[in-house]
């Protein structure tokens, strides 16, 4: 019996008798579309909730790449969609799309058999994803139940078995919410919750929805005194499932910054921030601050923990996003005046962010310059001098002829502008090349 | 040939000096030298904790609490030998509100401190003997008669200004149970030697062994206490060295008092520069610090009465809610601004030693006891930190 090879391309199951058989998909084994008790599952239903898994190319559409859920063959034998067949046909195209050929026939003859086929795997593979959630389910709620007795080793063990099994499996979150698992859980953090307890409870929290009155509830000064904790004295997957955690909690408008940013929280960030072995660290903690700057109160509390010389410092080692995000803060921080003083005062702002202008993106572009502005409000002269000796004055007209908005070339006309007002003629000029075409 | 003959002159006399006994002098030497190597190894392993701060902040009573926690507590003599001091405190207690009383008297001009001539006799019996170098023994007699004092209008009045005077913390404690503390066969309970109240002059320490779950995993630590008033204080300078964690005790409750050692200073602004001062010693500066917020019981009773604000440091303080929540607030108030102090004092290299603030009731042992299981955590988790292990 001949079948088709399937040109879906290597790593996709042939589908060979003998395997069919095998199986069980052919007859025999599970349930077979229409027939039999019970429920009927709706094929369309199933693909839908099995959408992550590996489909066999033999019930792809070539057209959408999407399982197929009524096929249709023509005559050149190829099997597609219906709805989509019929759209290329009344786009005008009356040719087969995979072989290119014309057709000769323009009927479409619904293949029963690849239903038949797809409804039997699709099936089977519903029934067993089905029986494996709700093990999870039944798992989540013995480990529930045994955490409500237990203390001490015992409930480590358990929590961290629950953790493991949030992470892996999407039911369980569901399960753990809709059983009280997150008051319960945040009732385990208090005053006195050891470091080991508070980080797996901190980690299953971090996987789950929090609807408001759970985050009221753990946004309380002892429980985040307790994060905070963690924070600081835990490995990097805690680090970032605690500052992940405190992110989550800020989320709102109503939320209470200052309740949750304390100093300790701040130091804690920085830290995590500078720790170049682990980048994604990086990013978390600076995607924190940065949401903690946006409020007022709290800037100078950042400047006062000497965030702005390390945030400079660190500039040119950070990725892309890791940068945006650092002279997002920097510059939030350059708009009030102990935050303006800090950066002029560190003696690498100026020749650090002269460095980063046309060099990563236009976001960062215009961070730098409004920060160099800012800087230039205080001090023109001083400024203007280490600005120019570091390359300023050619970048900025880089700048100006870039294709960037109007607000930016203004931006760094003025600038320049300063910059040739505060130094002397023959080194503005020895440091940027095009002499008369600026004035 | 003169050198030879010394230089076998030097071997013959020390052939001459095998002899069993000598034998036995060097078996000696040999092992006392062992013992001061093994000695100097285990040193290594021992974890220094230093307990710091102002005076009556609560550093012997955690001492206390450590000594019955984890060493074999205290038995009848031990308790025994605390029957002086806590009848020399009774008679201190008695002592201070009488002639508090009678200052108050002559100072207001009012009828509130007023007392009557049977009380005066009393009081001035009692002051006399409060003001002697040893005391008498409490008997039911001398017990009766505190009370009467004690329960005398005026003199609760002198109480309930305390703060003014330097009436200790335990008064109340031992007022309410003077009967029991004059009984002839009276034997102090564990309560009882806690809130007992000596000035500790010089230094004390226990070694001990908190022994977790997990049995083998013991840390091993050497406590100090050492005494908290002025004049102490220069003492302390001579334990700074390899220091693994500072405990220092600060005790919340006493925003409103003056020290015991200059009536016009207040005893939080002391502590707050004592702190400062400590956080910047060179020697703490890889030293982690467990800062214990103290007396927390006595900080909830008088925070609803009496504002934060008569304290100079915590002057912009608003109360915001009532009751246990306003309770709350309060002490995160407190707290934030320890930690503020704490990371101005904080030079940047010194940013990355632990420090952590927790809130004790020292006489409390069941909170005492979490409260040092999560500090040998913290600090067993810095010795896997810097050993690199986690």
């Amino acid at each position: 019996m001949r079948m088709h090879q399937m040109d879906g391309g290597g790593g996709g199951q042939v589908m060979d008798l003998e395997t069919a058989v095998k199986d069980g998909i052919l007859g025999g084994g599970l349930v077979v579309g229409g027939c039999g008790g019970g429920e009927k599952l709706d094929l369309g239903k199933m693909i839908v909730e099995l959408d992550s898994i590996e489909t066999p190319p033999v019930f792809i559409c070539p057209i959408s790449l999407e399982p197929m859920q009524d096929p249709v063959t023509l005559c050149t034998g190829q099997t597609y969609e219906r709805s989509n067949i019929l759209k290329w046909f009344s786009l005008g195209h009356f040719t087969c799309p995979t072989t290119m050929q014309e057709l000769w026939d323009d009927s479409v003859t619904p293949n029963s058999t690849l239903y038949q086929l797809s409804y039997s795997w699709f099936s089977q593979k519903y029934v067993a994803m089905k029986k494996r959630s709700e093990d999870v389910q039944g798992r989540v709620l013995e480990i529930l139940e045994t955490l409500k007795k237990v203390k001490g080793q015992a409930r480590v063990n358990s929590l961290r078995e629950l953790k493991q099994v949030v992470i892996t499996h999407d039911s369980a979150k569901k399960t753990v919410v809709e059983n009280g698992g997150v008051s319960f859980l945040s009732g385990l953090l208090g005053n006195f919750t050891t470091h080991v307890v508070g980080s797996d409870v901190i980690g299953i929290l971090v996987n789950l929805e929090l609807n408001l009155d759970a985050v009221s509830n753990l946004i309380q000064p002892a429980k985040i005194s307790l994060i905070v904790d963690i924070l600081n004295e835990g490995s990097i997957d805690t680090k970032m499932n605690c500052t992940k955690l405190i992110e989550m909690l800020m989320e709102g408008k109503d939320s209470k910054a200052e309740v949750v940013s304390s100093l300790s929280l701040l130091v804690g960030l920085l830290r995590l921030v500078k720790d170049k072995r682990h980048p994604n660290g990086v990013v978390a903690g600076l995607r924190l601050l940065k949401r903690i700057c946006l409020y007022e109160g709290l800037r100078s509390s950042v400047v006062s923990i000497g965030a702005v010389p390390q945030l400079v410092e660190m500039l040119p080692n950070l990725n892309a996003e890791s940068l945006e995000l650092a002279l997002y803060i920097l510059e939030v921080l350059s708009t009030f005046p102990k935050g303006r003083l800090a950066l002029k005062e560190c003696p690498n702002t100026i020749p650090t962010v002269v460095r980063l202008l046309m060099k990563i993106s236009k976001n960062c572009t215009h961070l730098a310059l409004s920060i160099l502005w800012s800087i230039f409000e205080l001090a023109p002269e001083e400024c203007a001098a280490l600005a120019v000796d570091a390359g300023l004055a050619a970048k900025l007209l880089l700048v100006i002829q870039s294709g960037c908005n109007p607000l930016l070339k203004q931006r760094s006309a003025e600038l320049l502008k300063l910059c040739s007002l505060n130094c002397t003629d023959t080194i503005f000029n020895s440091k940027c090349k095009l002499t008369i075409a600026i004035r | 040939m003169l050198c030879a003959v010394i230089e076998n002159m030097g071997s013959l006399c020390s052939k001459q000096r095998h002899s069993p006994a000598d034998f036995e002098e060097n078996a000696q030497t040999a092992e006392i030298e062992r013992r001061i190597e093994l000695e100097t190894k285990a040193e290594k392993h021992i974890q220094k904790l230093l307990l710091l701060g102002a005076g009556e902040s609560g550093k012997s009573t955690i001492f206390k609490q450590i000594k019955l926690l984890f060493q074999t507590g205290f038995n009848e003599a031990e308790l025994k030998s605390y029957i002086t001091v806590i009848h020399a405190n009774v008679y201190q207690i008695i002592k201070i509100l009488y002639d508090g009383a009678k200052e108050l008297a002559q100072e207001e001009d009012s009828s509130k401190y007023a007392l009557s001539d049977e009380i005066k006799e009393i009081g001035e019996k009692l002051s006399g003997i409060g003001g002697r170098l040893d005391y008498p023994r409490l008997t039911n007699e001398l017990a009766q008669e505190i009370e009467t004092l004690w329960k005398d209008e005026a003199i609760q009045e002198t109480y309930s200004r305390g703060n003014e005077l330097q009436v200790p913390d335990c008064t109340l404690y031992f007022m309410e149970n003077l009967q029991r503390l004059a009984v002839a066969d009276y034997i102090p309970t564990k309560e009882d030697v806690l809130y007992a109240r000596i000035r500790t002059t010089g230094v004390v320490e226990i070694q001990f062994s908190p022994v977790g779950e997990n049995k083998k995993s013991g840390e091993v630590y050497r406590l100090f206490d050492v005494g908290g008033q002025r004049n102490e204080r220069r003492k302390w300078i001579h334990l700074f060295e390899g220091v693994t964690a500072v405990i220092f005790c600060a005790a919340v409750s006493e925003y409103d008092q003056t020290l015991f050692e200059d009536e016009n200073r207040n005893r939080l602004m002391e502590t707050r520069e004592l702190f400062e001062w400590v956080l910047k010693q060179p020697c703490f500066e890889k030293t982690s610090f467990m800062l214990f917020l103290n007396k927390f019981d006595i900080f909830e009773k008088k925070v609803l009465d009496v504002p934060l604000n008569v304290c100079d440091w915590f002057k912009d303080y608003q109360p915001v809610y009532s009751g246990k929540q306003e309770v709350e607030h309060a002490y995160e108030f407190v707290k934030k601004k320890f930690e503020e102090l704490y990371f101005q004092s904080t030079a940047p290299h010194c940013v990355d030693r632990v420090f952590k603030i927790y809130r004790t009731t020292a006489l409390d042992q069941k909170l005492v006891k979490k409260t040092f299981k999560l500090v040998d955590e913290t600090l067993r988790r810095r010795n896997l930190f810097e050993a690199g292990l986690l």
